[in-house]
């Protein structure tokens, strides 16, 4: 890890030096600070040298709350709507879109549960199980709107657009 | 200040302090309540709901296991909601089980499967929502994890954390993503792991266990190229009859040598003798410490899991630990150099298993550093790097032993007892009882003593280190000189005598340190269950073992004298430093 990040992490660290959701808040304030949004594992490591927090803990916690993230995060975030709703009206055929014409990395096995970004940091592509708005099926969520009726054509043009 | 209170039971009356669980009240009352996540003094999550008990007056069940009594308390344990409840709780854990008990390693020796019978679930209604497949985590030489079989309740990760301080796993992900794992699912052969197997001992399914080596065995023994020696340490001997029914502290020596010779090893020897002559090393490193100013305190390093320890948390303590290799190791080298020689064998053709209460010791045969032997004979039989062979082939743990002895049809239980073979299998009762805690103090202070005096201690039996105290201390006068010993077991105790020592403030001479809880006799390889009173027991046995022995100090055993007079010369000489001592390396994690 380069000083200038351990300098950073130390300084968060100081910061959240004692209390109760002390971890919490020190992992909060790193993802942050991190360029991706994400907390790598050099990071934690580090964290856990300079705090004497065992590994293992670290990693429980982070692996707990879905707030953090364990992979770089994309620039924009797309979620997809997998619900049944929105599967009968097309929501996979703007996943498989998406996935055709971006070049992702990360374990694509299950579409219920993606977690993807592209190789250039640029997108995150995610998948919901529903966002309670069948009636606008198919909805995605892009950079936290909700768009209803999504099409392929549609979201192509907001990509382009960011 | 606590104070009894007036609590019922099922209707009765009862009257007890309040300082306890109702958990507790209730066995204390004589009755039973079911219980998998709970492990007294370590382990309070209440995760797995089987303990519940209707408390009057309260809406929901209660965790028995989580909950105080208090004055007036009324507690049901049998009621028709009770035991729908525990059944309940016992068929979600089911759900995301597998049913194949008939090819699982813990197959009539499982907790959970026993639960199943006792609590008499016969059917399983719900579905299994486990749906990602944590991949098992094969990456340590002592231990196999398989998430498929795990239930959650956390023990292995309490034990780890609260016994051994160690922390190398945790639970990880949430709902139907957990599973218990170490950082970034390295896995333990990554990790901070000191392959102690506490964690598999209380493991209450087959999800944690020992790797196996007996498949390997079978074949060296099958192998009539193969000259095959078998080591058994001195932990085996107070525990292996529990395997075979014996009630635990029931000593069977005199079987397990009749035993392994039916099983046509060719040599059946001990690593008692190698546990003596690990004293003789030892005693003289520590006078030489402190006769020459070296450093103080020095610590034993018969304990792998405690090197790896050492190794991973507190490289600044290193040149504190003794240079000896453990026994095991000792007895490898010294049977593939001196015995070969003697035998005429080419020692590429012996093989050296051992039996050891130990998931660690897996691991250090396994150290690159231990192939004395091959560098022995590297020049003399002309040998490549690549030829390197190990000083000890395989580990066998006290169960995997008593598997084979199972499987090769051998009636254990009537046996007539039978004498180790010579001279590796000749040993002093100071050998006897390094499977104890405190044993290897004993017996190297006993040795250390007649060195330094010329004379025996006036009494052998060190009372004060033993005993299962978590850390225990003595003093003895030798020549006016005042000598301070301290002794661990189980590494969160270690850290005690550690701080001391990173403080500059440690006033002891020796140390003894030792992984498990109660020494080898408590190891990740020995029979289960393993509680407190059972350990008391094995160690029973050991020192029982050690009084009825003729010899009992370490520098009397002829076969070691000789030994030395025919081969290794003296003690710390050139040829026991080449075979008998190593090095350590401080790792750290992840660094
Ligand atoms: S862990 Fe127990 S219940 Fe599960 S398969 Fe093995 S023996 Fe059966
Ligand atoms: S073997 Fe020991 S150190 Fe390793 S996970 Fe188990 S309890 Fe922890
Ligand atoms: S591995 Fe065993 S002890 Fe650990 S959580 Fe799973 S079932 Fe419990
Ligand atoms: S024993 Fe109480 S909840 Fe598991």
């Amino acid at each position: 890890m380069n000083p200038k990040t351990a300098g950073k992490i130390d300084g968060i660290i100081k910061k959240h030096s004692e209390g109760h959701g002390r971890l919490l808040g020190m992992l909060e304030e790193i993802q942050r600070e991190n360029p991706h949004n994400y907390l790598p594992a050099d990071s934690l490591e580090y964290v856990a040298r300079k705090t004497s927090i065992p590994y293992a803990k670290i990693y429980g916690v982070v692996t707990f709350y879905s707030f953090f993230n364990l992979i770089p995060q994309g620039e924009h975030c797309i979620s997809i709507c997998r619900g049944t709703a929105c599967h009968t009206k097309g929501s996979k055929k703007i996943l498989d879109f998406l996935r055709k014409n971006y070049e992702f990395e990360g374990e694509d096995t299950n579409d219920a549960k993606l977690f993807l970004t592209t190789k250039d940091r640029k997108l995150t592509l995610r998948s919901v199980a529903c966002f309670g708005q069948c009636a606008l099926a198919p909805v995605v969520e892009i950079d936290g709107d909700i768009y209803g009726n999504m099409k392929v054509e549609t979201l192509k043009k907001i990509i382009e657009k960011f | 200040m606590n104070k009894q209170v007036r609590i019922k039971i099922n209707n009765s009356d009862y009257l007890m302090y309040d300082d306890i669980t109702v958990l507790m009240a209730c066995r204390n009352a004589g009755i039973k309540i079911p219980t998998l996540c709970y492990l007294e003094g370590v382990s309070q999550r209440a995760s797995c709901g089987l303990c519940v008990v209707e408390v009057k007056g309260a809406k929901s069940l209660m965790r028995a296991c989580v909950t105080n009594i208090r004055e007036g308390i009324e507690i049901f344990t049998n009621t028709k909601r009770v035991r729908q409840a525990r059944k309940t709780n016992l068929e979600l854990l089911l759900a995301n089980h597998p049913r194949n008990c008939l090819q699982c390693n813990k197959n009539m020796k499982c907790e959970l499967q026993s639960m199943a019978d006792e609590l008499d679930v016969r059917e399983c209604n719900y579905p299994n929502i486990r749906k990602r497949k944590v991949p098992v985590d094969n990456t340590s030489h002592s231990l196999f994890r398989d998430h498929e079989k795990c239930i959650l309740c956390a023990r292995c990760v309490e034990v780890c954390s609260q016994v051994q301080t160690v922390d190398a796993i945790e639970i990880a992900g949430r709902g139907m993503d957990a599973h218990v794992t170490t950082f970034f699912d390295r896995g333990l052969g990554n990790s901070e792991c000191v392959n102690c197997g506490q964690c598999l001992l209380v493991c209450p399914t087959g999800a944690l266990m020992a790797k196996s080596e007996v498949d390997s065995v079978w074949s060296e023994i099958d192998n009539p190229e193969k000259f095959v020696i078998i080591q058994t340490a001195p932990a085996i001997r107070a525990a292996i009859g529990e395997e075979f029914g014996f009630p635990p502290g029931t000593g069977t020596t005199g079987k397990l040598v009749a035993a392994l010779k039916k099983m046509s090893f060719d040599r059946v020897f001990d690593t008692q003798f190698s546990a003596d002559l690990t004293i003789i090393e030892e005693g003289n490193e520590l006078i030489e410490r402190i006769k020459t100013g070296g450093t103080l305190p020095m610590i034993t390093s018969c304990s792998p899991g405690w090197i790896r320890f050492a190794e991973k948390f507190y490289p600044g303590v290193l040149d504190h630990i003794s240079s000896c290799k453990s026994p095991q190791q000792m007895f490898g080298s010294v049977a593939k150099t001196y015995y070969a020689r003697k035998l005429k064998i080419d020692p590429r053709k012996i093989s050296v298993i051992s039996v050891m209460p130990c998931t660690a010791k897996k691991f250090e045969a396994r150290r690159p550093e231990m192939t004395s032997a091959f560098e022995y004979w590297k020049k003399e039989l002309n040998l490549k790097d690549k030829d390197s062979f190990p000083d000890v082939d395989y580990v066998l743990t006290t169960r995997e032993m008593a598997d084979m002895i199972r499987e090769a049809g051998i009636d254990f239980v009537n046996l007539s007892g039978e004498r180790f073979d010579s001279p590796l299998g000749m040993s002093t009762g100071a050998a006897t009882i390094f499977g104890a805690t405190g044993g290897v103090m004993e017996a190297a202070l006993r040795t250390a003593y007649f060195e330094l005096t010329g004379s025996r201690l006036p009494k052998l039996e060190l009372e004060e280190v033993r005993g299962l105290k978590g850390i225990k201390e003595a003093s003895l006068d030798i020549k006016g000189k005042r000598i301070n010993v301290a002794v661990s077991h189980g590494l969160k105790n270690a850290r005690q005598l550690l701080r001391q020592i990173k403080e500059g403030k440690s006033p002891y001479h020796f140390i003894e340190i030792m992984t498990c809880p109660g020494g080898c006799i408590g190891g990740g390889g020995q029979p289960i269950p393993a509680g407190y009173e059972i350990l008391k027991k094995r160690i029973g046995a050991l020192y029982q073992e050690d009084q009825e022995m003729q010899i009992r100090q370490s520098h009397e055993n002829p076969a070691v004298m000789e030994l030395y007079e025919n081969f290794l010369e003296k003690p710390l000489g050139k040829m026991s430093h080449k075979l008998l001592h190593t090095n350590y390396t401080g790792k750290g994690i992840y660094i």
